[in-house]
């Protein structure tokens, strides 16, 4: 009986895959953090589009959370099985693929950092070769933030400026950061980052800081938050507060919650990552690098400063990429 | 026709007697790995190579070590949900040790091995001297683990950067096989002779049957358990330690969630969640039906979502395996 049993599900296995045959096309391999968060999945979304457009076969994987470092190098290890002819990694830390793209080097396999997730001092130093990075600019992001705000209090403003970073030690939220305060310095000195803390990407870590900068600088007139979620925290404190007429408030991300804040008029702006448009562009440059073209090292996929305006006029190109 | 099945059926008890008793290994797991081997197999024109079957074995390194202290812990009935975080801890700490400080690499090893085994006897002693269930007393070393690992690594990111000797360990391998394979395989063959023919391991199986006749018969078993929940701890910082020479770093995030993945392994392998019942070569090849069935699942483009769902269903099935198996003992 348990034999039978046995034999029924292994027989049920059998008729499940048995479509499945070798492959003699080129197929890319693509391996993601998650798909369990809107922004990977829009930009497998963007793979999808750029592989039937460029009429490339593709083979994606990922793991069940952006923590699973080690399935997701044992994944890169089996992926390579297949022998795909280049792999799109988008690593969950920059030391955890290592030794699978040092893999696929030997095999002749190119490697392409998705969404700027390797460190190049660290793939140089394990001798890893990556044929190009690509993902957003974090320190132009950063800039293009700083922009929107003096473009709208203007150059001559004056007054005091909150900055929330993200967890200390991110380079990701570091980089935003700082394109942030360096841009403001260059555009209008006249308004000074009093604080610039470290938010932990934690919404409600975000509010207390605000709240205890609020309480120092009563007069605090824009608040920059190297993520939405952080905006967002910052947003519930200074509506609590009734300064929302008087602080501005920038995020960056483009996320769902941002984009319905935003049209509520609560959260000012944030600057919107595509990440549709860089799952579609890193598929069209692999196509280049396939065909033996030249492509940078560092290719940076511009993002889009989202607003309430801009939402509702809906005539900015940009937008159809923000998913 | 009728004497025909009945030879047979006699066959396959006999069959699964002596695997009983000689290996320690239940048939059923056995016989539902190689279904799955043959199935990959036809499924995957990628699956059956060389190469191919040490990326599983390399796959399921980390966690066949973590299973193996499951296994000793289970089948003493006890409970070790800590061992996911001693990981890393081991891990941060072997690697702080080298990386941070600038000791010796052997330092590496034996901080990672020392920091399990110690975070181990501290479960077993709070286990076996405040009488706190052992659920609370590891469910409360999962934090301070993790907390510690965290602590240790500057800014709570990866200490990066190991010596050639250790990263060896991870990603070497002698005579073609990596050497975390190697260590797995020994660490299985000692343990799996010390939990089915040793006298400790005798001890500890009568300790997860029936505590107080093991009492009777004069085991002490407090001191069995404390050193039980030590070697649990030592087997995590075993497997911290390959995880770190894998990635060359000591990540604190390493190991998140492991635990429950050892225990199904233990599971899935015939050990008993209520003492009494366990295998360490049972174990190995619940390890490996996990692992062959996430790899070809892989290879097979399956979405993650999915595998899930199918890792999640063999348990289930594993089980109800093994319950049929009890049910039938019992009315026989």
């Amino acid at each position: 009986m348990k034999l039978f049993k046995t034999l029924l599900v292994a027989s049920s296995l059998l008729a499940l895959g048995a479509s499945a045959q070798a492959q003699d096309k080129p197929v890319y391999g693509v391996l993601m953090k998650t798909l369990a968060n809107p922004f990977w999945g829009a930009m497998e979304q963007g793979v999808k589009a750029g592989a039937d457009a460029a009429g490339v076969e593709y083979y994606l994987q990922a793991v069940e959370s952006d923590q699973a470092a080690e399935p997701q190098l044992n994944t890169c290890n089996t992926m390579l099985e297949r022998k795909p002819t280049v792999m799109i990694t988008a690593a969950i830390n920059s030391n955890i693929l290592l030794p699978c793209l040092k893999r696929a080097n030997e095999m002749n396999i190119p490697v392409v950092d998705l969404d700027n997730n390797l460190d190049p001092a660290v793939t140089k130093e394990a001798g890893v070769n990556i044929t190009f990075h690509i993902g957003s600019d974090n320190m132009a992001a950063g800039a293009q933030g700083a922009e929107y705000l003096v473009g709208k209090v203007g150059k001559d403003a004056k007054g005091p400026v909150l900055v929330i970073e993200g967890l200390s030690g991110n380079i990701t939220g570091k980089k935003r950061a700082d394109g942030f305060a360096n841009k403001l310095k260059e555009l209008a000195p006249g308004l000074e980052v009093v604080a610039s803390l470290p938010g932990d990407w934690d919404r409600g870590k975000a509010a207390n800081i605000t709240n205890d900068i609020l309480t120092k600088h009563p007069d605090l007139v824009a608040i920059f938050a190297a993520n939405d979620g952080m905006a967002l925290g910052a947003v519930e404190t200074v509506f609590a507060a009734s300064k929302g007429e008087q602080v501005t408030i920038i995020g960056v991300d483009g996320n769902s919650d941002a984009v319905k804040s935003i049209k509520e008029g609560r959260l000012t702006a944030s600057v919107a990552q595509l990440p549709y448009l860089v799952g579609k562009q890193a598929v069209e440059n692999v196509k280049k690098v396939v065909e033996g073209g030249k492509v940078d090292e560092v290719l940076f996929v511009p993002t889009l400063v989202l607003t309430k305006q801009v939402i509702e006029d809906g005539k900015e190109p940009m937008l159809e990429f923000v998913k | 026709m009728a004497t025909g099945q009945s030879a047979f059926a006699d066959h396959w008890r006999n069959l699964q007697f002596h695997f009983d008793t000689r290996l320690h290994l239940r048939l059923e797991s056995l016989i539902v790995l190689l279904i799955l081997l043959i199935a990959m197999s036809v499924l995957s024109p990628y699956f059956l190579s060389v190469s191919n079957f040490l990326n599983i074995l390399l796959a399921t390194s980390t966690i066949g070590i973590l299973a193996i202290g499951a296994t000793l812990i289970l089948s003493s009935n006890g409970l070790d949900l800590s061992v996911g975080s001693v990981l890393g801890f081991s891990g941060v700490a072997g690697a702080f040790l080298v990386g941070i400080l600038g000791w010796p690499w052997p330092f590496a090893i034996l901080g990672a091995l020392a920091a399990g085994a110690f975070a181990g006897a501290i479960n077993g002693f709070l286990i076996t001297r405040t009488r706190i269930p052992a659920f609370i007393v590891t469910l409360g070393m999962l934090g301070i683990a993790r907390g510690f690992a965290l602590i240790l690594a500057p800014n709570g990111g990866a200490i990066y950067g190991l010596s050639p000797e250790i990263v060896f360990l991870g990603q070497g391998r002698p005579l073609g096989i990596p050497t975390p394979v190697i260590i797995l395989v020994m660490t299985a063959i000692i343990a799996h002779y010390m939990l089915a023919y040793s006298r400790f391991g005798r001890h500890t199986l009568a300790l997860g049957d029936n505590e107080a006749a093991a009492r009777a018969t004069g085991i002490a078993v407090e001191r069995h358990r404390w050193i039980l929940y030590t070697l649990s701890g030592f087997t995590a910082g075993l497997a911290g330690l390959v995880f770190m020479a894998r990635v060359n770093a000591g990540d604190p995030t390493a190991g998140l969630n492991y635990e429950l993945t050892a225990i199904t392994a233990a599971i899935i392998g015939g050990t008993s969640l209520f003492g009494g019942k366990g295998s360490i070569l049972g174990t190995m090849v619940g390890a490996l039906i996990m692992g062959v069935l996430q790899n070809g699942l892989n290879l097979l483009a399956v979405p993650s979502f999915w595998q899930q769902v199918a890792i999640g269903m063999v348990l289930i099935l594993a089980v109800y395996i093994d319950q049929l198996q009890t049910s039938k003992e019992k009315k026989a």
